[in-house]
């Protein structure tokens, strides 16, 4: 078997790989280059190689609390995220009209389709003191006066967890239409409930799918720029805008890329812990 | 343990009625084959029993209790899916213990339990494999034993063999008869090959468009069908046409007067011999014999089949076994007679 490969095919494979290989890790290793160098306000870098930066940004209290708030919302938002994208996704799964499934795999979609830009402005009209969620409160008589929505953590969790939605439930939809219609009949004819075979069924099969999917979710959380920005406020500090901060605003290339590779690594470190434990819970 | 009794049960999709108007009593420790053509409704049928599908009309009873409206998990059945659909993320013992710690089964109980069922079945050795690494055989004997461990009052197979190959198929329809046998259940069991229905069923249902055409023992269906679908799909069967002109008086298209056994209302109607029941005999006898002419000879070993074709054009089928000298031969004149005890009469 193995002496008839056929490398030929392989072989046209390679340019390929090296030029994805080059878009994607040339500016990493250029960032990862630049974290290390140090700033200055004339040359603009100075061309050394000190970890000076990551010292700074460890101690310093502002960034540990930036780094603690990022990844406190991400979480917050995967776990949410994954609490909704489960039942809805099962349910398109299982839906028997092919049309209606169709539909419904469209309207997930479609707020992929509006810019982030133009999403967070939406939410902005929705949920300013004067939007639409405060004059429904107010209108069906839930509150006494607009309470404020807009740039608090809690809005931008909800901002988030619209933007993930969609990414979760395909993911997760797409894993659980692998999974035979039959295996939840025979838990059921075993005694459990729909309910409970969900849960001793469909979820340890669907394990692989809610791992992606809270991975995808998190890491777009913690990697967040324009959420955090229009809807969290001035006030709402996240990794993604204090790294855009430094190099856009104060010029700081080396300082940002140091922040960039401590959001980067923490949330690979914490994607790779979360998964390993689910996993070792599952399979 | 309990017998199932269906009456009037419909179920109907849009204006399609999958089983319409079925009315079986399935008796205790029995094993009933609903046999059929493709589409005939038979599945559904097998859902109904199960709680998978809500008839339109009519109802579902196990023993005395109506259970039309009570849900799957509640109905205690075992099931065997066609395919199996052991869990693929649990061993072979995990998923025979599937049903029970979920009825309140202390853990001994449990452990006892699936060492009993696994040794049922003789799947002990292979206790803490995956399903993924079974063979087809094996796989199968674990579903049984899954569907058996919670002591349901009903078994339910659908098409339980169509994943094995012939040989393998053969075996395994002894072995889940004998096994039914040993635990008495009441078991309904879904195929549409009939020699698997006759091979290892009590009694045999024949569905058609979603009705149940007739109910009876192999022999029943074979010696006395009650209608035209119902001899020609169990076994093969020669139908002349006419029409029936007085008690045991037939007369063909073409006006021959020929005889038949048992009762037939007067009117259009086929005469109907097995293939193994013909004789093609030089002579003519009237009132059960016709002049046909040897279309085609086709030896299988033990038995030979001659086509033939009658004078109005009736295409029948003789088997009789294989001799040597003096056999009819292609383009032979001959006449086909059988004895007026095996034609029956159909509409
Ligand atoms: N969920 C459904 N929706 C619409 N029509 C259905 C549904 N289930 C079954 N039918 C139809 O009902 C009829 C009977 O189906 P059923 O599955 O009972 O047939 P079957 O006898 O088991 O056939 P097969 O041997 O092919 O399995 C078929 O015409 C089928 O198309
Ligand atoms: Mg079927």
């Amino acid at each position: 078997m193995r002496e008839g490969r056929n490398w030929g095919g392989s072989a046209l494979v390679v340019p390929a790989l090296f030029l994805v290989a080059a878009f994607l890790l040339a500016p990493l290793a250029l960032i990862l280059r630049y974290s290390f160098d140090k700033y200055d306000p004339v040359k603009l870098m100075l061309g050394i190689f000190s970890p000076g930066n990551y010292v700074q940004a460890v101690a310093d209290p502002f960034y540990q609390n930036v780094l603690s708030t990022t990844a406190y919302i991400a979480a917050l938002s995967t776990v949410i995220v994954m609490l909704l994208a489960f039942p809805v996704a099962y349910y398109i799964s299982r839906v028997e009209s092919q049309r209606l499934r169709g539909w419904l795999i469209i309207l997930t979609m479609l707020p992929l389709l509006l810019g982030n830009a133009v999403r967070s402005a939406a939410w902005m009209i929705v949920m300013g003191t004067k939007g639409v969620a405060n004059a429904v409160m107010l209108g069906v008589g839930l509150i006494e006066e607009p309470i404020k929505i807009l740039y608090t953590p809690t809005a931008v969790v909800i901002a988030l967890v619209s933007v993930l939605l969609p990414f979760a439930i395909i993911t997760l939809q797409s894993v659980m239409d692998a999974i035979p219609t039959s295996l939840e009949e025979a838990g059921q004819s075993l005694g459990h409930s729909p309910l409970r075979t969900v849960f001793e069924v469909v979820l340890p099969l669907a394990m692989p799918g809610v791992v992606a999917a809270a991975a995808i979710s998190f890491a777009l959380a913690m990697n967040a720029y324009a959420t955090p920005v229009l809807i969290g406020g001035p006030t709402m500090k996240m990794m993604g805008p204090a790294v855009y901060d430094q190099i856009a605003k104060a010029n700081n290339w080396p300082f940002g890329s140091t922040l960039a590779c401590i959001l980067m690594v923490v949330t690979l470190v914490l994607t790779v812990l979360s998964t390993r434990f689910l996993s070792r819970k599952y399979f | 343990m309990a017998g199932v009794t269906l009456s009037n049960i419909r179920k109907t999709y849009g204006t399609l009625a999958a089983v319409d108007d079925v009315s079986i009593e399935i008796l205790d420790g029995e094993l009933l084959a609903l046999l059929g053509p493709s589409g005939c409704g038979k599945t559904t049928t097998l859902r109904m029993i199960a709680g998978f599908v809500a008839p339109t009309a009519g109802t579902v009873r196990f023993g005395g209790r109506d259970v039309t409206r009570v849900p799957v998990h509640k109905r205690n059945v075992g099931m065997v899916f066609q395919g199996y659909a052991l869990f693929p993320h649990l061993t072979v013992a995990k998923n025979v213990e599937f049903g029970l710690k979920v009825r309140g089964w202390d853990k001994a109980k449990i452990a006892a339990r699936v060492t009993e069922m696994l040794h049922w079945v003789q799947m002990e050795a292979l206790a803490e494999r995956s399903p993924r690494a079974l063979s087809g055989g094996q796989q199968q004997r674990v579903a049984l034993a899954r569907a058996m461990a919670h002591e349901p009052e009903v078994l339910l197979l659908d098409e339980p063999f169509s994943a094995l190959d012939a040989k393998l198929r053969g075996q395994m329809r002894t072995e889940i008869r004998e096994l039914q046998r040993q635990a008495g259940i009441t078991s309904v069991f879904v195929t549409h090959d009939q020699e698997e229905a006759m091979a290892i069923a009590d009694r045999i249902g024949v569905m058609n468009h979603g009705r149940l055409e007739q109910l009876g023992s192999a022999e029943d269906l074979y010696k006395r069908p009650v209608s035209r679908f119902v001899a020609g799909f169990i076994g093969k069967c020669n139908f002349i046409e006419g029409h029936v002109t007085g008690p045991g008086r037939f007369e063909t298209a073409n006006g021959q007067a020929l005889q038949f056994s048992g009762e037939h209302s007067i009117g259009p109607a086929a005469l109907c011999f097995r293939p193994e029941h013909g004789v093609l005999t030089p002579l003519a006898t009237p009132g059960n014999s016709l002049p046909v002419t040897v279309k085609a000879v086709t030896y299988l070993g033990p038995v030979t089949e001659y086509d033939l074709v009658s004078e109005a054009g009736n295409r029948l089928l003789v088997s009789a076994s294989s001799s040597g000298e003096g056999a009819p031969k292609e383009g032979d004149k001959l006449s086909v007679a059988w004895s007026i005890g095996d034609a029956f009469v159909v509409d």
